[in-house]
């Protein structure tokens, strides 16, 4: 995967600016850190991204940290208190958490002109470090954190040289540069490349879905923050008007033990009714992912939390309307009456909903509009030039106009 | 006479982790928020690629209309042309003269809701140089048709405010030629309100002008 397979998809000039900056940093070495290698949208994106790194000459390595079940359990309610549901993290919670990040530390070399650290669940490492810079990497919503959580956290967080979080609004108050990148789709991913129609129906029938009515969908973990139940309320409402079919795909990932317990109940309210179709999606379903998009009619994203929603990004390329919650990162790729709705109750999901199964001309402009949206502003390209940026930006602290 | 040398640029977004929930505060932070940042958001509008144009020209403007929901600043603050200033300082002072002259005459906006608070950011640039140079018009013409946005954005945006410049580097390099064509050029592109345009129309703007030139009109 080279940079030049995007050739025909990202904007000549940015794509020269990558190679400007990767120039610079040739044969500098890049490490990536996170807890888990599948599933979930920074699992994704690392695997996208590490091979174009390398393939700029910029050395780079992607490691995962080794957790144990209740260091997973933990770290999921770290991120929920984070993202605002008022969890408190105990003694004993907060000691899993650093007996597992010593443990790791201790076994990891992170040696490296730049190390990038994602998410809170190896935020620890830090204390590893001996030279070059360290990023913490933020990808959730930490707009309205648990305040105890945060605080604790934060002391950690203080020991690197720079975080990152995905918008504006998740900015904290640190004693350390903070920086807004969000995060991208690659357009070239099995999740994302063109699909034939023969592909997209092959997964349908797999399925047992039948296209014979319109489809809407929602991909996304079975997690109370994405509110599926939220989505079933809606889809009841809208069917009083409308034959239509509802699909929620959702897929698992090794640190999140909440999902089966969301599933369950998902599973329960959905029972017995057969336009409902729950798919639970082993990792690597990026095609399946990838061609129930295509073949929906409209995407759903009804969080109710959000750190980006790269999910919706993914429908937006794929030209498809989307009716999302309007928090964390969403409105930044759904644009009110442009590429979709933002939403805000189970009643707006189904009124929208109506409103574009009445109107397919609409849906299909918008579908257009957010395909562009996407093209513009959240490509990987965007996402690896914004990286190689901040890491030449951090070397030249003190100047606001780097000439590269 | 040296040639043109293009540039094209990226912004990276530096969060100042300030934030204002209603126009006095907004205000209070006004006063002593860094240069860069009222750069940013003043100009941010120009180097973002938009889906659909905003309503106003900078986000001050845009936040007073959306999130305080006072159209009559709103509009007060889009009016504010920043090529009318030659720093930041002045600038600022302007945005607070107009908040001042605002609260005598209204009462101050209540406070905005939860998220919609307005996020003080700063920009970083940096700036690359690419490999189109351009010693006549023709050549300026063409080099101007294969450039990113960005690159349009830093000649003209970025060289007048941020790095000081008088004038915006195409009227400038253009002034420099002998020729009294090329002056001429730079007297049209000087007297182009670019506030008014997105890069992209600005583009087309100035490939007008010069397309003009040389056909001789």
């Amino acid at each position: 995967m080279v940079l030049d397979e995007y050739r025909n998809i990202a904007e000549p000039g940015e794509l020269r600016l990558i190679e400007a900056m990767a120039r610079r940093l040739e044969g500098r070495k890049f490490i990536h850190v996170n807890s888990t290698s599948t599933g979930g949208g920074v699992a994704e994106l690392l695997q996208r991204m590490v091979p174009l790194f390398n393939s700029l000459g910029i050395k780079t390595e992607w490691k995962v940290i080794k957790g144990t079940k209740p260091f997973f359990e933990v770290t999921k309610r770290i991120h929920n208190s984070l993202q605002g549901q008022g969890l408190m993290i105990t003694r004993r919670m907060w000691e899993t958490y650093e007996a597992v990040n010593e443990r790791n530390a201790q076994k990891m070399d992170l040696e490296a002109d730049c190390v990038f650290i994602h998410d809170p669940q190896p935020a620890m490492l830090i204390d590893k470090k001996k030279e070059g810079l360290w990023i913490w990497r933020c990808h959730i919503d930490i707009s309205a954190p648990d305040k105890a959580t945060w605080y604790i956290l934060k002391k950690h967080v203080e020991k690197y040289d720079a975080a990152i979080f995905s918008a504006a609004k998740f900015a904290q108050s640190l004693r350390i540069p903070q920086f807004m990148i969000p995060p991208s789709i690659d357009p070239l991913s099995e999740k994302n490349r063109d699909l034939t129609e023969e592909e997209v129906a092959e997964v349908y029938e797999r399925f047992n879905i039948p296209r014979d009515k319109p489809v809407i969908l929602q991909v996304s973990r079975f997690d109370p923050f994405k509110d599926p139940l939220g989505v079933i309320d809606a889809f009841l409402l809208v069917r009083k008007y409308h034959d239509c079919r509802l699909v929620l795909a959702g897929g698992t990932a090794t640190d999140d033990p909440e999902g089966e317990r969301v599933l369950a109940q998902v599973q329960e309210k959905a029972a017995g009714h057969p336009d409902i179709h729950i798919l639970l999606l082993p990792p690597f379903s990026d095609k399946e992912i990838n061609a129930l998009q295509r073949g929906a009619t409209i995407v759903l994203q009804k969080s109710t939390k959000e750190g980006f929603g790269l999910v919706v990004a993914e429908a937006l390329w794929k030209e498809r309307p989307v009716i999302a919650g309007d928090v964390g990162g969403i409105p930044l790729q759904v644009i009110d009456g442009v590429t979709g709705y933002l939403v805000h109750s189970i009643e707006g999901t189904a009124f929208r909903i109506r409103q574009l199964l009445q109107n397919p001309a609409l849906a299909e402009q918008m579908g257009k509009a957010g395909k562009e949206h996407i093209r513009r502003n959240f490509l990987i390209t965007g996402h690896i030039k914004h990286y190689l940026s901040l890491w030449i930006a951090m070397e030249n602290r003190d100047s606001s106009v780097i000439y590269i | 006479m040296e040639p043109f040398k293009f540039y094209e640029c990226t912004a990276l977004v530096r969060m100042t982790g300030r934030r204002a929930s209603d126009l006095i505060e907004f205000a209070e932070i006004i006063r002593n928020v860094s240069p860069a940042s009222i750069f940013h958001h003043m100009h941010q509008y120009f180097l973002k690629p938009h889906i659909r144009l905003p309503e106003y020209p900078n986000d001050f403007a845009i936040w007073a209309a959306d999130a305080l929901e006072d159209k009559i600043l709103a509009e007060r603050l889009a009016n504010l042309n920043p090529f009318e200033f030659t720093n930041m300082e002045d600038i600022r002072s302007e945005i607070l003269r107009i908040i001042t002259e605002h609260l005598k005459e209204y009462p101050a906006p209540r406070p905005v809701i939860k998220g919609k608070e307005f996020f003080f950011n700063e920009g970083i640039t940096l700036v690359a140089e690419t490999h189109l140079t351009a010693a006549t018009l023709q050549e300026f013409l063409e080099a101007l048709k294969e450039v990113h946005t960005s690159s349009i954005y830093f000649h003209f945006y970025e060289a007048r405010l941020r790095l000081g410049k008088a004038l915006d580097d195409f009227s400038r390099f253009f002034e420099d030629c002998e020729e009294q064509a090329c002056k001429q050029v730079a007297c049209r592109i000087r007297s182009l309100d670019p506030y008014m345009y997105t890069t992209e129309m600005l583009r087309e703007k100035i490939i007008e002008i010069v397309e003009a030139r040389c056909h001789g009109a």
